[in-house]
């Protein structure tokens, strides 16, 4: 086991590395360099050299790929382009824990919504309950964000007056370890209530159509049947059985929904106004924020290799038939 | 409801807990300021937070524009125009606030044994002194037996003209003082060179004593006094800005002198100002509002339900909801809406076809019907636009009818739409493009859902005015648009309509037609040419004025220069339409009364805390 | 399993039915996908006949509306957002006064060939490459696996910002040869030509990852042994036996990721990085709206409505493939 984490973390190095070059390239490929403009100004060609200097920028290519890569094996970009008094770090430490934090509220929701919508509708397939599940549940996915979002506000924030408007209950200055919000504020569950329905709500639909049809493989397995004729009552047999297995591949989704779910969280932050890092996957690309694409990308790709060794583990847990070797 | 109440006290009570009894303002900055450090800065969130925490030479005038004493008292401008003399004042005390203590206090500093006493009052005495490196002087005065209190001096001045300027800092706006003699040689030379500290030293900045300060100008540039009012030749704290580098600026770091100081700064979520207790009363505005609480709201409708919950006391308004708050019953008196200077316009690429031929360029720029777009499109008052600056910029003809004035409504003594319609139809006719056969034009906007509207706008007004003409609208996102739009782009890959803004950085012509279009010295991104065969001797002429009208200090004879220089520009080069003169359009709650500069003076505004807790207490 | 797998071939055999006409038949039954069918041909059929554009291209004539009653980018200042029902526009105006009915019928063409051209991409892409990789030497295989592995670890969206960021920049450069026809074609359909290209550039890997497995394991089969025991070569194979037998899956997964392709077209408009306006897509006009949908709710709400049932009729279609490819989910 352990030593399968260790071969899975090596393999990643070369990927990673593999990223980085690759997004190096495609950074520099997009025509406009960090520096052109000012504003609206174009700026003069004295002022423009003096701030490719000062970031490196008048150096060799191969220079630039080399630091570039060196910078992201420390995991340490330096100042931020856009935000000169930054560096990219800064930023990443304030911004990842409250897109965590976020994204984590989000998938919780999703789940505990997703995973009774599909084992109903399973467990009654092409009745008229499973329609509705299914319906509920695919207009969930269907709606977008920008359009839910604005309507949960309007409508608990606003006419009903139930919850706050917008932002996060915590920021950075206020997190345990730099990382962990206090749960026991009313403050943070009151402001996290609206973004994290309104972004859980399209991967609830997801994971309640994966229950349902991997529910439904599972329910035709020889052993539940077994179990039925062995006379045990139909919803614990489905709860204790079948569910446990059914959520394998489940669990499978899990890995990239969370990677997606933290960083893709760019328009339910813009809405709720929360200083999360989602903007800056875009912002990092207009401004030619090279040292914040690399950060965010990075981020993100660590995100995903760390998630989904975490679920290829957790894979023993739900189905002791899987060895490591 | 219930809940309601619980939520209402719980944030209540922890927003009001730690400063109870505190003028308290919440306001939306729309977006993280990219910077706080004035060297450095060039966008408006940015200038309005170093505007309260870094005091000017000179403030400008909320309504004339005119360089009033802020830092400098007084100021003398030699008979040639060549040598600026500032004469600051001795009280203002460089302040941090300590994040140990919770409190804003005076920054302090160690002065050798031999420092001289500079002056002598009973309740103070000023020394000046070098600091440990022998380098620096430094102006202080004696808090007691062993200690001293740093005063903002002329030293600092010149150290953050120089700063500015140095090729080190990188900054963005250092352009700007290459009025100054020695800048631009100094900005532009390689910092490795050996020769960089005598040209650095050979800035035309320099402390003549603790207290005086002088420029020495290339050219008697009359808009000097304005450029002395910008954040880039503000005095910085060099000493802060060593110890931190580049976070001097963050909090607990920054040292200021203005009239608030940094508490705290949670980047992209919020800020939070205090009231500096050590300023000059004389120098602060005569408000009463103790801490201005800034929250970072993107998203403009969510920034206006929070005003709408009375989580702000002052905010935008959303393009969507213009109508909307225009006929409330509360909430449009609780609008203004006042000129700012800006000016939205299109651009036209004079090398391009067809619009090299001016009387093409004429026809397009008489079929924007500005002010049904203001009316229907923009809807926030914005006043038709005839000529490049608005009317607070010195130098401007804005609303002159003398100059295209089919852009203006009869009211104004324009033309009016018919008219400039049946017009453009005639001009399009002679160009050889009846009714608009044959014409191709490809309209360019960066990406933003405002220059959109406007764009398919004007797109439905040309198609028309001339039906059988084919517009296509293009969008680019930002920085490759600029790149597009920029002198390097070959012709064949450009647009034939760019559209832009410009915002002033001071309220004067030379920056905006010269700085912006001056053929040989500007941006010029119409690519203006003297060998134009149609307006060729005009695009001299303008070049000759524009470039004239800088170097000279009578007032009288350069509003007369630029005059003529925005006649050409847009009536008869007609390189650009200019479309509208923005408005800012604030909602300000009943308890708050704000005054109106054009970066926001918070010093001047009040609250009235017992009317605040009234009406909310209600609602 | 295997048992009865031979005995759904000798079924097939006997019947003379391919696969996938078996899976038609079996989508019949299956009321709710049919349904979404129904629902996607009718859009279909919309999205062909909002305007005369293909009348226009075999007959010759003008281009004008057809089924939509007036032009997507007619613009009425005076008459901006009316509320559905007013006389003249049955579902109301937006900002520009233009008509909402119109612009969502419009809307259909542009998402629908955004769903269709990403799919395609997708799926040719990543069926070429998953049954190259399940028919390649094992060491051939790794390598093509690890590349996909490695792309898998990539943040895609921020790919296609970057390429999306990157066409618009181009389009508008060097427009020559190959590049210069598909600049055109990408300005004649409002800029989204390139939109698709970064869609289905961003799923062909999920698609490469199922081809290579379902190739695997119809690779093991008796019937490819015998036809290779007869001399078929290894394209006749993959064209005669492997692809009818792998297409299914893929289809169904495709038709699945179809709603992904119209939210992340939703999502760029968003960040400004969509179709061009006034080209109408379901997502732009979602996005220019959105902030009103307190004062002018139908001006998002219309195009959304679109936008979701459109949805839902794919994952519904999406479902009914799927119960009816897999036979062991049948007749329950």
């Amino acid at each position: 086991m352990i030593q399968y984490i260790i071969r899975r973390l090596l393999w990643a190095i070369p990927v990673l590395l593999a990223i980085m070059v690759v997004t190096f390239f495609l950074a520099r490929a997009i025509p406009g360099g960090p520096f052109d403009f000012a504003g609206e100004k174009q700026l003069p060609e004295s002022i423009r050299k003096n701030l490719e200097r000062k970031y490196g920028l008048d150096r060799p290519m191969y220079e630039q790929l080399g630091k570039w890569i060196w910078d992201g094996i420390r995991f340490d970009f330096g100042p931020s382009y856009a935000s000169r008094s930054q560096t990219v770090n800064d930023i990443l430490k304030r911004t990842f824990p409250i897109s965590f934090q976020l994204g984590f509220l989000a998938l919780l929701f999703a789940l505990l919504i997703g995973i009774p919508l599909g084992t109903i509708a399973a467990v009654k397939q092409n009745s008229p309950i499973d329609y509705g599940a299914t319906f509920l549940a695919i207009l969930g996915v269907s709606m977008p964000t920008m359009m839910i979002g604005p309507l949960l506000m309007w409508v608990f924030a606003i006419t009903l007056g139930w919850l706050p408007t917008a932002r996060w209950g915590t920021d950075y200055t206020q997190l345990y370890l730099g990382f962990f919000p206090n749960i026991f504020s009313a403050k943070f569950w009151l402001h996290a209530i609206l973004p994290a329905i309104t972004l859980g709500l399209a991967y609830s639909a997801s994971i309640a159509r994966l229950t349902r049809a991997s529910l439904l493989q599972v329910i035709r397995e020889d052993y539940i049947k077994t179990a039925y004729a062995k006379g045990l009552p139909a919803r614990r047999t489905i709860i204790v059985h079948g569910l446990r297995n059914s959520l394998i591949p489940v669990a499978t989704v899990l890995g990239p929904m969370f990677a997606g779910i933290v960083t893709g969280s760019l328009v339910v932050e813009q809405i709720f106004g929360i200083a999360g890092m989602g903007k800056y996957f875009v912002t990092a690309i207009t401004n030619r924020d090279y040292p914040m694409i690399m950060g965010s990308v990075l981020v993100y790709s660590v995100l995903l290799v760390a998630a989904n060794i975490v679920v290829d583990v957790s894979y023993a847990w739900l189905d002791p038939r899987i060895r490591y070797d | 409801m219930r809940l309601s109440k619980l939520a209402v006290v719980l944030l209540v009570s922890l927003m009001v807990w730690p400063v109870m009894g505190q003028v308290i303002m919440n306001r939306n900055l729309g977006t993280e300021p990219p910077s706080a450090d004035p060297a450095i800065s060039t966008d408006t969130t940015s200038i309005e937070i170093i505007e309260h925490m870094f005091l000017g030479l000179v403030d400008l005038d909320e309504v004339t524009m005119a360089p009033v004493p802020e830092l400098a008292t007084s100021w003398d401008v030699s008979e040639d125009g060549l040598t600026w003399t500032y004469h600051l004042r001795n009280d203002v005390y460089w302040v941090r606030y300590d994040t140990a203590v919770n409190r804003v206090l005076q920054e302090t500093a160690t002065l050798p044994d031999d420092a001289k006493l500079i002056l002598s009052e009973p309740a103070r005495e000023l020394f000046v002194g070098k600091d440990a490196d022998g380098n620096n002087y430094v102006v202080a005065q004696r808090a007691d037996a062993s200690g001293f209190f740093r005063l903002v001096s002329a030293y600092d001045v010149e150290y953050g003209v120089k700063r500015t300027l140095d090729p080190n800092t990188a900054s963005d706006y250092s352009y700007v003082l290459y009025i100054i003699q020695g800048a631009y040689e100094a900005n532009t030379a390689d910092p490795t060179s050996p020769d960089f500290p005598a040209l650095m030293d050979a800035i035309g900045v320099k402390a003549l004593d603790a207290f005086t300060v002088q420029f020495t100008l290339i050219a008697p540039a009359g808009y000097f006094g304005q450029i002395a009012s910008m954040w880039i030749a503000r005095p910085q704290p060099k000493w802060a800005i060593d110890a931190y580098g580049d976070s001097w600026t963050e909090p607990g770091n920054i040292v200021t002198n203005g009239s608030y100081a940094m508490k705290s700064w949670i980047h992209n979520d919020s800020m939070v100002f205090v009231r500096n207790p050590y300023l000059p009363d004389d120098l602060w505005g005569g408000g009463n509002i103790d801490e201005v609480h800034c929250v970072m709201i993107v998203e403009e409708s969510t920034a206006f339900a929070m005003y709408l919950n009375n989580e702000l006391d002052t905010g935008g308004v959303p393009l969507s909801e213009m109508d909307r708050v225009k006929v409330d019953p509360v909430l449009s008196k609780e609008l203004t809406i006042r000129p700012f200077p800006c000016t939205y316009y299109y651009g036209f690429i004079t090398t391009k076809a067809p619009t090299n031929d001016v009387r093409v360029r004429k026809a397009l720029s008489m079929t924007i019907d500005r002010q049904t777009l203001i009316d229907q499109v923009t809807k926030g008052e914005q006043l038709p636009a005839n000529t490049f600056a608005g009317g607070s910029i010195f130098g401007n003809a804005a609303l002159d009818p003398r100059i295209a004035p089919w852009a203006l409504p009869e009211k104004l003594g324009g033309w009016g739409y018919d008219k400039a319609l049946t017009e453009a139809q005639k001009l399009m006719a002679e160009a050889g493009y009846p009714d608009g056969a044959g014409l191709e034009i490809i309209l360019m906007h960066n990406s933003g859902q405002g220059h959109a509207v406007i764009a398919q706008a004007v797109q439905a007004m040309w198609a028309k005015a001339f039906p059988k003409a084919r517009f296509t609208i293009e969008v680019q996102e930002w920085k490759v648009y600029l790149t597009t739009i920029s002198k390097e782009t070959p012709v064949e890959n450009m647009p034939n309509v760019y559209r832009l803004g410009w915002c002033q950085d001071y309220p004067d012509q030379n920056n905006w037609v010269h700085e912006v279009f001056n053929p040989t010295y500007g941006n010029n991104d119409p690519r203006m040419s003297p060998d134009d065969p149609q307006v060729g001797a005009a695009v001299a002429e303008f070049d000759r004025l524009t470039t004239l009208a800088g170097r000279l200090s009578d007032p009288e004879e350069r509003q007369r220069l630029y005059f003529e220089a925005e006649r050409l520009l847009c009536d008869e080069i007609v390189a650009i339409a200019p479309i509208y003169y923005y408005t800012q359009i604030a909602l300000t709650k009943p308890w708050l009364t704000r005054h109106w500069h054009d970066t926001p003076h918070w010093d001047t505004w009040s609250i009235d805390a017992k009317l605040r807790a009234q009406m909310t207490g209600k609602g | 399993m295997s048992a009865k797998k031979r005995r759904d071939a000798r079924e097939e055999e006997v019947r003379g039915r391919s696969p996938l006409q078996d899976a038609f038949h079996r989508l019949l039954k299956h009321r709710a996908g049919t349904l979404g069918g129904i629902f996607i041909i009718l859009v279909i059929l919309v999205a062909l006949f909002v305007d005369t554009t293909i009348p226009a291209a075999i007959f010759g004539g003008e281009v004008r509306p057809l089924i939509a009653p007036k032009h997507f980018a007619e613009v009425s200042f005076f008459e901006r957002d009316l509320p559905p029902g007013t006389p003249g526009y049955p579902l109301g105006t937006d900002y520009l006064g233009r008509d909402i009915l119109s612009r969502t019928l419009y809307g259909t063409r542009i998402s629908l060939s955004i769903a269709v051209v990403a799919a395609l991409v997708s799926l040719v892409i990543g069926l070429t490459y998953g049954i190259i990789s399940g028919f390649a030497p094992t060491r051939v295989d790794n390598a093509m696996m690890r590349f996909v592995d490695f792309l898998y670890g990539f943040p895609l969206i921020i790919f296609v910002i970057l390429l999306q960021a990157y066409f618009k920049a181009v389009s508008r450069r060097g427009a020559t040869g190959l590049v210069g026809v598909l600049v055109n074609i990408d300005r004649a359909l409002g800029g989204m030509f390139f939109l698709f290209v970064a869609l289905g550039v961003l799923n062909w890997i999920g698609m490469a990852r199922l081809a290579r497995a379902q190739t695997l394991s119809v690779k093991q089969k008796e019937y490819i042994e015998s036809a290779r025991a007869l001399g078929a070569g290894n394209l006749r194979i993959v064209f005669r036996h492997v692809l009818p037998n792998i297409l299914g899956p893929c289809i169904v997964s495709e038709t699945l990721a179809i709603p992904g392709y119209i939210s992340t077209e939703a999502f760029l408009s968003f960040i400004g990085l969509g179709v061009t306006p006034p080209t109408p897509s379901w997502g732009l006009m979602i996005s220019e709206t959105y902030a009103a949908i307190r004062t002018y709710p139908w001006e998002s709400l219309i195009p959304g409505t679109a936008l979701a049932l459109t949805t839902l009729a794919f994952n519904f279609l999406g479902d009914g493939l799927r119960d009816a490819f897999d036979p062991r989910l049948r007749g329950t």
